[in-house]
């Protein structure tokens, strides 16, 4: 699920519930602490453009790990993801704005739209497969997209819809390091809700669904309702990140939600690695980083001035540059490489890899 | 009462007839033969009894009748199957394929899921008991952290039996289990077919082309052919039925 199987040896259990503990070795309980304390101590080490960085990767960590729930694991393409981020904006911007609602309001409000958008747009599921569905799901983005819209025009917001801070319990949600932990925090936990759903009886339902359908059915399993669960735990994730999205921005506007997103959301996947959610994190980190990356190493050309206007088409095209390099020379994308340096370092300096399946 | 009947079952795609007025009943703890030549319906017979196709008639499981019902709610009441062709989740691990065929049984709440309560935690383990006896009943104990693609096929196809198995089904549907496995590997595969009927006491509907198994484990044989009844009973007297021998070989022109 989240690792690959071989593990260290030497690890003996006595019963089957340690076998269900997450962190099992020494080497893995080191690791998670160095990361947490990495990540607690970031903020006070970098600058307000580092921590903009990684406030963004967090916001498109949980949309990516929620569309890796319903792709990567129960194999139902999805092309209107910007649209259900779009959708949880719109709520939390439309609630905040006309009847001042506080944040304890229109979180639950959004992950609410994204349950109905979910259960409507996960019904063409029950028909439909592949690209005739992926096409069904584009249709939610214009729509969210259509009436966010009108809504602007209606009310006068052409430009877009300003929304005040958050405050959680009297505190004012602007400072940059508390956005940071607020975001660490939502994105670990929808982290943690997909490990736990993928490691019980639900998360081996959508990959039997995934696998084969027919063959799920006769097992026992209620293909129809596993397809609308995962079209609705996963849009309701990806809508409450929408809400966070319009806080910490401040702003909403439709501009923001067109369907590049949405493609750039499938390229994380993609990148990072069908079929696992650390491949989700490492494609959302990849994808957000990317056009800084190409940003700052064209500033190190000469007469780079010159070009000022050029480097959203260098951007677009270095991007999809990268998504084709990807298909075609690591399929399996950044997990892909990860997994081999983790094979390659465990019985180093040694040449020869354990068998798989050996013991997790 | 019978465990599993089937009256006048009839199958029709467009005008082809697959299934013509089949009827058979199998008794609790019976092992029931189902053979025939190649496109005799046999597969088709399970489909329908299993809800993948849909035919007329009447099929009764423990006196229900369960015709018209979904596949899902048929597992669900204990009648659990294989498959011709294994149709295993190669990606998945020997035990997450057997949990999977489990499904029907473990209970637990999607939102108690997503946060691994206490509850959900104590199910997974209890039903990692019960699968723990179904692979050490099919001898699978080597391999259940192994992905299942990664198997060699005999042993993905006693994979197969083990997740229906999973399922504690009352009665078993195996779609030719034997097809594909060697000397060897069919011997463990009878073996573990005469432990589940007498140990766990399984019902099994079984296809089979090995007309030396089927004498030698069969209760009863339904010989199928172009979708009708040829002949049922004792498979000593089955198998030396001169109609039978010559739906199988022909006959001298």
């Amino acid at each position: 699920m989240f690792r690959s199987t071989p593990r260290a040896s030497g690890y003996y259990r006595t019963g089957y519930g340690q076998d269900l503990a997450l962190i099992q070795t020494r080497t893995e309980r080191i690791s998670l602490a160095i990361l947490v304390t990495l990540a607690i101590a970031l903020p006070f080490i970098a600058g307000p453009f580092l921590l903009d960085l990684a406030c963004q990767v967090f916001l498109a960590s949980i949309g990516a790990l929620s569309l890796m729930l319903l792709t990567g694991y129960a194999g139902q393409i999805s092309l209107g993801h910007a649209g259900l981020i779009a959708a949880g904006a719109f709520t939390t911007g439309i609630l905040a704005r006309e009847i001042a609602a506080p944040f304890w309001i229109t979180l639950p409000a959004s992950a609410l739209t994204g349950i109905l958008l979910g259960l409507i747009f996960g019904l063409p599921s029950l028909r439909l497969r592949g690209l005739y569905l992926a096409v069904s799901t584009l249709a939610l983005h214009f729509i969210v997209i259509y009436l966010g819209g009108e809504y602007e025009t209606k009310r006068g917001f052409s430009t877009g819809i300003l929304i005040d801070p958050p405050s959680l319990a009297g505190f004012k949600l602007t400072d940059g390091r508390a956005w940071y932990f607020v975001l660490l925090l939502a994105a670990a936990a929808s982290l943690m809700i997909c490990i736990n759903l993928l490691r019980s009886s639900s998360g081996r339902a959508w990959r039997a669904v995934h696998a084969r359908e027919t063959v799920a059915e006769a097992l026992g399993i209620n293909v129809a309702g596993y397809k609308l669960l995962v079209f609705v735990i996963s849009s309701s994730m990806t809508s409450v990140a929408g809400c966070l999205f319009a806080y910490y921005r401040g702003f909403v506007s439709i501009e923001a939600f067109d369907l590049f997103l949405s493609i750039q959301y499938v390229a994380m996947i993609i990148i990072g690695g069908m079929g696992s959610l650390l491949g989700a994190l490492l494609g959302a980190a990849f994808v957000t980083l990317f056009p800084y990356l190409i940003e700052s190493l064209l500033a190190l050309l000469p007469n780079i001035q010159k070009f000022a206007g050029d480097i959203f088409a260098v951007n677009y095209t270095a991007f999809g540059v990268v998504m084709i390099l990807f298909l075609v020379f690591e399929p399996l994308g950044l997990v892909g490489i990860w997994r081999r340096l983790q094979n390659y370092f465990l019985l180093w300096p040694f040449k020869y890899r354990p068998l798989t399946g050996a013991r997790k | 009462m019978a465990e599993l009947a089937v009256d006048n079952l009839s199958l029709r795609f467009g005008g082809l007839t697959v299934l013509d007025n089949v009827s058979f009943a199998v008794e609790t703890g019976e092992l029931f033969a189902l053979i025939g030549p190649n496109g005799a319906g046999k597969t088709s017979a399970l489909n329908c009894i299993s809800g993948i196709y849909r035919g007329t008639g009447a099929v009764r499981f423990r006196g229900q009748d369960i015709l018209g019902l979904k596949p899902h709610q048929i597992a669900r009441q204990g009648l659990a199957r294989t498959f011709q062709h294994g149709e295993l989740f190669a990606q998945m691990s020997v035990l997450e394929n057997l949990l999977t065929g489990r499904h029907a049984r473990i209970g637990t709440h999607p939102l108690a899921e997503m946060l691994f309560l206490p509850s959900v935690k104590r199910a997974e383990i209890a039903h990692r008991e019960a699968v723990e006896r179904i692979i050490d009943v099919v001898e699978l104990e080597r391999y259940r952290h192994a992905p299942v693609g990664a198997l060699p096929f005999g042993l993905q196809k006693i994979v197969g039996f083990a997740r229906a198995l999973a399922l504690e089904p009352t009665t078993l549907l195996l779609d030719e289990p034997s097809a594909g496995l060697n000397r060897e590997e069919r011997e463990n595969l009878a073996r573990f077919i005469l432990r589940i009927k007498h140990e766990l006491n399984v019902t099994i509907v079984w296809i089979e082309h090995d007309m030396q198994m089927i004498s030698d484990l069969a209760d009863r044989v339904h010989v199928l052919d172009y979708g009708r009844t040829l002949a049922e009973g004792r498979p000593e007297v089955v198998l030396n039925d001169p109609a039978v021998l010559a739906a199988y070989l022909g006959t001298a022109a």
